[in-house]
């Protein structure tokens, strides 16, 4: 399971490591779409592992805490209008900031259920394996905005020192809304790159 | 801190007050004295100071108070005077003063108001016992909270140099909670004051964590001084101190990341600025308690074990979730199995076993510590995974110069820790490593040098090794070694006493001196010896061939254990006293050698040679000692060998030899040989050529002066079988009543035992009846003679009979068994004599009866032709009208031939053409008609259903009581025959055939004829049938044929139509008196024929 998802991000991380190469954007763009697909097929399962191991009431079924989110996690949910204002670049831009916060706060998150739930290496992999893939899309759509000539956004540090101290509850709630804004973000992207793929079509 | 300044504030005034006091008092005295007594004149007068009362606070100075006289104005001064004391008077401007301590005992005071002449001189008794002593409220120098340990720690000092003595202080702590003060605590806190002032703690954990509400302490004391003689009391409580907990953030539940032991209770508390709806631990929901404020709190009793990553506890708001995770879990467990050994001295493992689960993971799990107190190191365990079946195990290097070594283990967890403790010296605990890289050298053919590699500084202790040796097919054998201990070299042992040229297996394992383990056994590493001369010479025999001049010289390959290497050939040499014949290097799979000797004696050598030499020689005669008394004898074995016994033969100077051969082989006879020793008397000769049923001839030989001597000769069997063939055998001479039968014996190879005689068996009987039985069956019939003579080739048969067929049969047999026979069939000669006067008997008697005859005829001719063949036939001499006639006449009750309209027409017309007459049927019936009761059905119930038979005259049909008694009345019964009914009569055939069927049984087809029957016959019918029928039923009440009886005048009148059915015949003789077909039928020609109705047929014919 892991090692065709490693192979396959290494495939796809290869574009933004030749940078400097004028491509077309449907290549890098397909590569993305496909990639982000991938992950989706993933997403709930992370966030279901993720909550099985979290003791009640969050493995409880059903749980669901939209009231929970973290400031240092841009929300993924926009309304449809919104969205549809975005320009590409724009677009681009929040999902990158997303996922990079994501890659982040995934990193984060393995750590704390290193020491909540070291005896679980099931979820331990499956959080690693979406910091990978988070990691490659990133690459993905930096290729893209390369490609479609756009200002490459600074890469900001969003957690800081901020997050660690935090209470054992608090890491859990945090893991939730991580995992939880995976699934969300991914799903966006999806929608990003789709329509991006509808504007270049390879 | 108020009272404590006033206090310090205070002294020093009262103090120079009584400086200046003492130093005016000469110069007051008589005024004072004066005003005294003025006073009291005028107190007596207006009133005087009343109620004096004293404390004090530091036992130091009391403090005395009186209530002013009544009109006293407020600048009132009063001089208080103790009797006996110097100085003896205070004065006050307000109503008390202090005075110095009083010693024990009653003391008088005056109180004198100064300035007031209506007021009077008061006197009071003062002691100490009326004395209240009440400490100041002692004074709290600091409160402080440890939040996440929930505890509060108070700080206070005694304040112990303001007390002249030492003394037992008793402090009270409360502690309360809330902004509405619970008192949640209240503490005795017990303390010494030894005259300094000393700063004292107190801890408190708080049962609910301390962010959840405000909590405040008080404090207060009571000295109890021992020479204080009046009343102790309770100080006042000090200022309260409060604690509290403020945040920014909106909602928090404390408290936070808390490990607890199982089974302890816990509150939780939420401290919120919303409302909240519910809390949760777990599944389960909790009451809550409300704190000030939102805040609110729930109270866990016995909490149980945690999951992994913690028990969560959740606060709803209407918005929020506020939660902490708990993790509850148990103190570790004592090491258990704690072992510490070495492998190598370099290093000392211990091992252990952590015990029950502590149920806590990660950051909260067991620590390990080992610790070594003599030199004072340590080692720690840490992992952060609780992983299942890992070892867990400590290194610790092994110091130089110490082997003593007391490890403490300390297991550690936020719930508490334990010990486990083991002191070791480590030169007893060595479980050396496996022996590696075995190998093995040459010292000689029997003994090798093993050498290994053992890991490890052993230079200060002795090594004990264990080498196994295992041989093919042998037990295997272990020997110790001690070797002295080195720093991790190559370790030499010699291993002796080993056989040449043979294939062993070594393995090594070590252990220390004193013994503690046994290592590993190393890998097994097989070797060859080297070859070695061979220790022995060959087993020889020799034998001579026919001719007499050749010598065939025999020896067997050496064993193993002998050979000592691979044979490579044999030197065989034939010395005299005259000459010496050789031959060399005989390669080694030929055993044996041939030379042509001449009658001389030699004495033949064989040497076995292999690459380290040649055996020594072993030597035989070749010379044979005749025996004239010499005699074959038999002998059977035990199946597997066969025991040869002789007498001892004091002659016999070397080995016996005992050599056998099969018995049919041919010369030189020699299978195999056996030497047994001298001293013996018998041997067992086993061997696995030996084989059931094969002869064999065994020689036993006894050894004199280097010749040996045919000393037995024995042919036997290891075990015998039955003869595999028959004896052939052959008829020699037949006669009319003998036999002489010859046979031949049995080849040697197909008798498979010693023959113990024969078996002959002959009986009567040709050659395709006797084939199918055998005739050692023990038939009466079969004769058997048993011939034990085995030399006995011939037997004579005699008493036979003759012109018949005789089946013989000869077997052998021996002690195996009986062989198979060979059968034979012989047919004796005839007897003449008696033929012939068989065949003259019946002619003699034949021709005289003859002769007889004829004269009778001759002479008598006339009657008979007149009796027999008339020339004109009288009616008269017919014999059978005479004979109907006389029956007619006999039975007066016959009407049926008298009967015009009875005619056999009827029977004719109904039935098949017929042979038989009508005549014949009336005639039949008469017997019947004469014994009526045999024909009742009733009298025989087994018989066929009869229907009766009668004329179809329905005029005369009428019913006749009479007619049952009338023997005479004609009747023809029928008997139903299945075969022979037409379809329509079945029905009636099957039912009565069948009676306790019931019509009901009958189902399925039956024929739609339709019977006139009475009502009573029909109701009987549908009673009888009707609920048991099934399927389809014929329309016609067969019953009624049933219930007719045969003399009813109902059912001859209803059958009238029906009599046809079925064939008629008489009881008697159950013949048919209409055959249903013709004449050929074979029922109808049997039995019941007799010779009156062939002759009644004839003139029909």
């Amino acid at each position: 399971f892991l090692l065709p998802a490693l192979l396959c991000l290494l495939t796809l991380l290869l574009p933004p490591l030749s940078l400097g190469a004028p491509t077309s954007p449907a290549e890098p763009i397909s590569q993305a779409y496909s990639l982000a697909l991938y992950m989706q097929k993933n997403t709930s399962m992370l966030l279901q592992t993720y909550l099985q191991y979290q003791g009640s009431p969050f493995s409880d079924p059903g749980f669901s805490a939209p009231e929970l989110q973290l400031s240092s996690l841009p929300p993924a949910i926009v309304s449809f209008k919104t969205w549809h204002a975005l320009d590409d670049g724009e677009r681009l831009g929040r999902a990158q900031g997303a996922f990079l916060a994501l890659t982040q706060h995934l990193q984060l998150v393995g750590d704390d259920q290193s020491s909540l739930n070291p005896g679980s290496p099931i979820l331990l992999a499956q959080l690693r394996a979406a910091r990978l893939r988070a990691q490659g899309l990133l690459g993905n759509m930096a290729a893209i905005t390369t490609a479609l000539g756009l200002p490459i956004p600074p890469e900001e540090d969003t957690l800081g020192l901020a997050s660690f101290g935090a209470s054992a509850f608090e890491r859990k709630c945090q893991g939730y809304v991580v995992t939880r804004e995976y699934g969300y973000w991914t799903d966006r992207a999806v929608r990003d790159l789709a329509l991006l793929k509808a504007k270049y079509p390879g | 801190m108020d009272a404590a300044s006033c206090l310090r504030r205070r002294s020093p005034r009262v103090a120079g007050e009584s400086v200046k006091m003492t130093s005016n008092f000469r110069w007051f005295l008589p005024t004072f004295t004066l005003l005294c007594l003025l006073s009291r004149v005028s107190g007596q007068r207006k009133g005087a100071p009343r109620d004096l009362k004293c404390t004090t606070n530091n036992l130091r100075a009391w403090d005395c108070s009186w209530k002013a006289p009544s009109g006293a104005g407020r600048s009132a001064l009063y001089e208080v005077c103790i009797e006996n004391r110097s100085p003896p008077c205070y004065r006050s401007g307000k109503t008390n003063t202090k005075i110095p301590t009083l010693l024990p005992g009653d003391h008088e005071i005056t109180i004198n108001p100064l300035h007031d002449s209506g007021s009077s001189l008061s006197r009071f008794t003062l002691n100490e016992k009326d004395v209240s002593f009440i400490p100041d409220p002692p004074e709290i120098l600091d409160l402080s909270a440890d939040f996440p340990a929930s505890t509060l720690h108070l700080k206070w000092t005694d304040r112990g140099s303001v007390f002249p003595h030492h003394s037992r202080v008793i402090w009270e702590i409360k502690v309360l909670r809330k902004d509405s003060m619970e008192v949640v605590k209240v503490v005795t806190h017990n303390t010494t004051l030894n005259g300094v002032d000393t700063v004292h703690h107190w801890s408190w954990a708080s049962d609910m964590p301390l962010e959840c509400a405000t909590h405040s302490v008080g404090l207060r004391c009571y000295v109890d001084d021992p020479h204080f003689s009046g009343r102790k009391e309770w100080s006042d409580w000090s200022p309260l101190k409060n604690v509290s907990w403020s945040t920014d953030s909106p909602g928090k539940v404390f408290p936070q990341d808390k490990v607890i032991l199982v089974g302890s209770d816990i509150t939780f508390c939420c401290v919120t600025q919303e409302k909240v709806s519910s809390a949760q631990i777990g599944y389960a929901k909790c009451p809550l308690i409300h704190l000030d404020g939102e805040n609110v709190a729930i109270r866990i009793h016995n909490i149980s074990v945690s999951e992994d990553s913690g028990t969560n506890v959740v606060f709803t708001t209407k918005e929020n979730i506020y939660g902490t995770v708990i993790f509850a879990g148990y103190p570790p467990d004592i090491p258990q199995k704690l072992n510490c050994e070495t492998v190598d001295l370099r290093g000392i493992i211990c091992t252990w076993d952590p015990g029950r689960p502590t149920a806590l993971v990660g950051p909260r799990n067991t620590s390990y510590t080992l610790s070594e107190s003599f030199s004072g190191k340590y080692v720690k365990f840490k992992r952060a995974e609780a992983l299942i079946n890992e070892s867990y195990q400590l290194l610790f290097q092994i110091l130089p110069d110490q082997e003593l070594y007391n490890f403490t283990l300390t297991a550690h967890n936020p719930l508490g820790q334990s010990q486990a403790r083991i002191l070791v010296n480590v030169t007893e605990r060595v479980y050396p490593r496996t022996p590696s890289s075995i190998k093995v050298k040459d010292i000689n053919a029997t003994a090798v040098t093993l050498s290994w590699h053992l890991p490890g500084n052993f230079a200060k202790i002795k090594l004990l090794c264990q080498v196994e040796i295992n041989k093919m097919n042998s037990v295997q054998e272990l020997r110790n070694v001690t070797i002295a201990g080195a720093d991790g070299s190559r370790y030499l042992a010699a291993v002796g006493r080993l056989h040449p040229y043979t294939v062993y297996t070594f393995r090594v394992r070590c252990a220390t001196e004193p013994f503690w383990k046994w290592s590993r056994w190393s890998d097994e590493k097989q070797y060859l010896t080297t070859e070695a001369i061979p220790s022995k010479g060959p087993d020889t025999w020799r034998e001579w061939r026919s001719d007499g001049k050749n010598l065939i010289i025999y020896w067997k390959p050496l064993p193993v254990s002998e050979a000592n290497g691979k044979i490579l050939f044999y030197n065989v040499s034939c010395s005299s006293d005259e000459k010496t014949q050789s031959f060399s290097e005989i390669p080694d799979p030929q055993h044996k050698a041939e030379m042509q000797l001449d009658k001389n004696d030699y004495i033949i050598s064989v040497v076995a040679k292999n690459s380290a030499g040649a055996s020594p020689p072993s030597k035989i005669a070749s010379m044979e000692i005749p025996n004239d008394d010499l005699r074959t004898e038999q002998a059977v074995g035990t199946g597997r060998g066969i025991l040869l016994t002789w007498g001892h033969d004091p002659n016999a100077t070397c080995d016996y030899v005992v050599k056998w051969c099969n018995a049919s082989q041919a010369e030189p006879c020699l299978m195999d040989w056996r030497k047994v020793p001298a001293n013996s008397t018998e041997a067992v000769i086993e061997s696995d050529q030996f084989r059931p049923g094969v002869r064999y001839h065994f020689f036993l030989y006894g050894c004199r002066n280097q010749g040996y001597q045919l000393l037995r000769s024995v042919i036997g069997y290891i075990e015998e079988l039955a003869p595999i063939v028959a004896p052939n055998f052959t008829v020699e001479d037949t006669s009319a009543d003998s036999i002489l039968v010859k046979w031949e014996d049995i080849p040697v190879e197909e008798l498979r035992g010693f023959l113990r005689g024969y078996l002959f068996y002959f009986e009567k009987g040709e050659r395709d009846t006797s084939k199918m039985r055998g005739l050692e069956s023990g038939r009466p019939d079969v004769k058997v003679k048993n011939i034990t003579d085995t030399s006995q080739k011939t037997l004579r048969i005699a008493d036979l009979q003759g012109r018949t067929s005789y089946h013989l049969v000869l077997r052998a047999y021996t002690s195996g068994g009986l062989g198979p026979g060979k059968s034979m069939f012989v047919v004796t000669k005839e007897n003449s004599v008696g033929l012939i006067i068989a065949i003259l008997i019946p002619v003699a008697v034949a021709v005289l009866v003859g002769v007889v005859t004829s004269i009778l005829c001759y002479r008598k001719r006339e009657w008979i032709k007149e009796t027999f063949y008339p020339d004109i036939p009288n009616p008269e001499n017919c014999k059978a009208l005479q004979f109907q006639k006389g029956i007619c006449e006999g039975n007066s009750g016959l009407k049926t031939l008298e009967m015009n309209p009875c005619t056999p027409n009827n029977v004719e017309v109904l039935e098949t053409r017929t042979a038989v007459p009508k005549i014949e049927d009336t005639e039949i019936v008469s017997p019947v008609a004469e014994r009526p009761e045999e024909s009742s059905p009733e009298a025989d119930p087994e018989s066929q259903v009869v229907v009766s038979y009668c004329p179809p005259v329905v005029e005369e049909e009428v019913p006749n009581p009479g007619a049952d008694e009338g023997g005479g009345a004609s009747q023809v019964i029928y008997i139903d025959v299945q075969s022979m009914y037409q379809p329509q009569a079945r029905p009636e055939e099957e039912l009565e055939t069948d009676p306790a069927a019931g019509a009901g049984a009958a189902a399925g087809y039956k024929p739609q004829m339709h019977l006139p029957v009475t009502p009573a016959a029909e109701d009987a019918a549908a009673e009888d049938g009707a609920d048991k029928s099934a399927g389809y039923r014929p329309q016609a009440s067969v019953r009624a044929w049933n219930l007719a009886s045969p003399d009813s005048p109902r059912s001859t009148d209803s059958n009238s139509e029906a009599v046809s059915f079925g064939s008629p015949c008489s009881i008697n003789s159950r013949q048919f008196l209409i055959p249903p077909k013709d004449e050929d039928s074979p029922k109808s020609g049997g039995g019941g024929w007799s010779f009156t109705n062939f002759f009644q047929n004839k003139p029909n014919d």
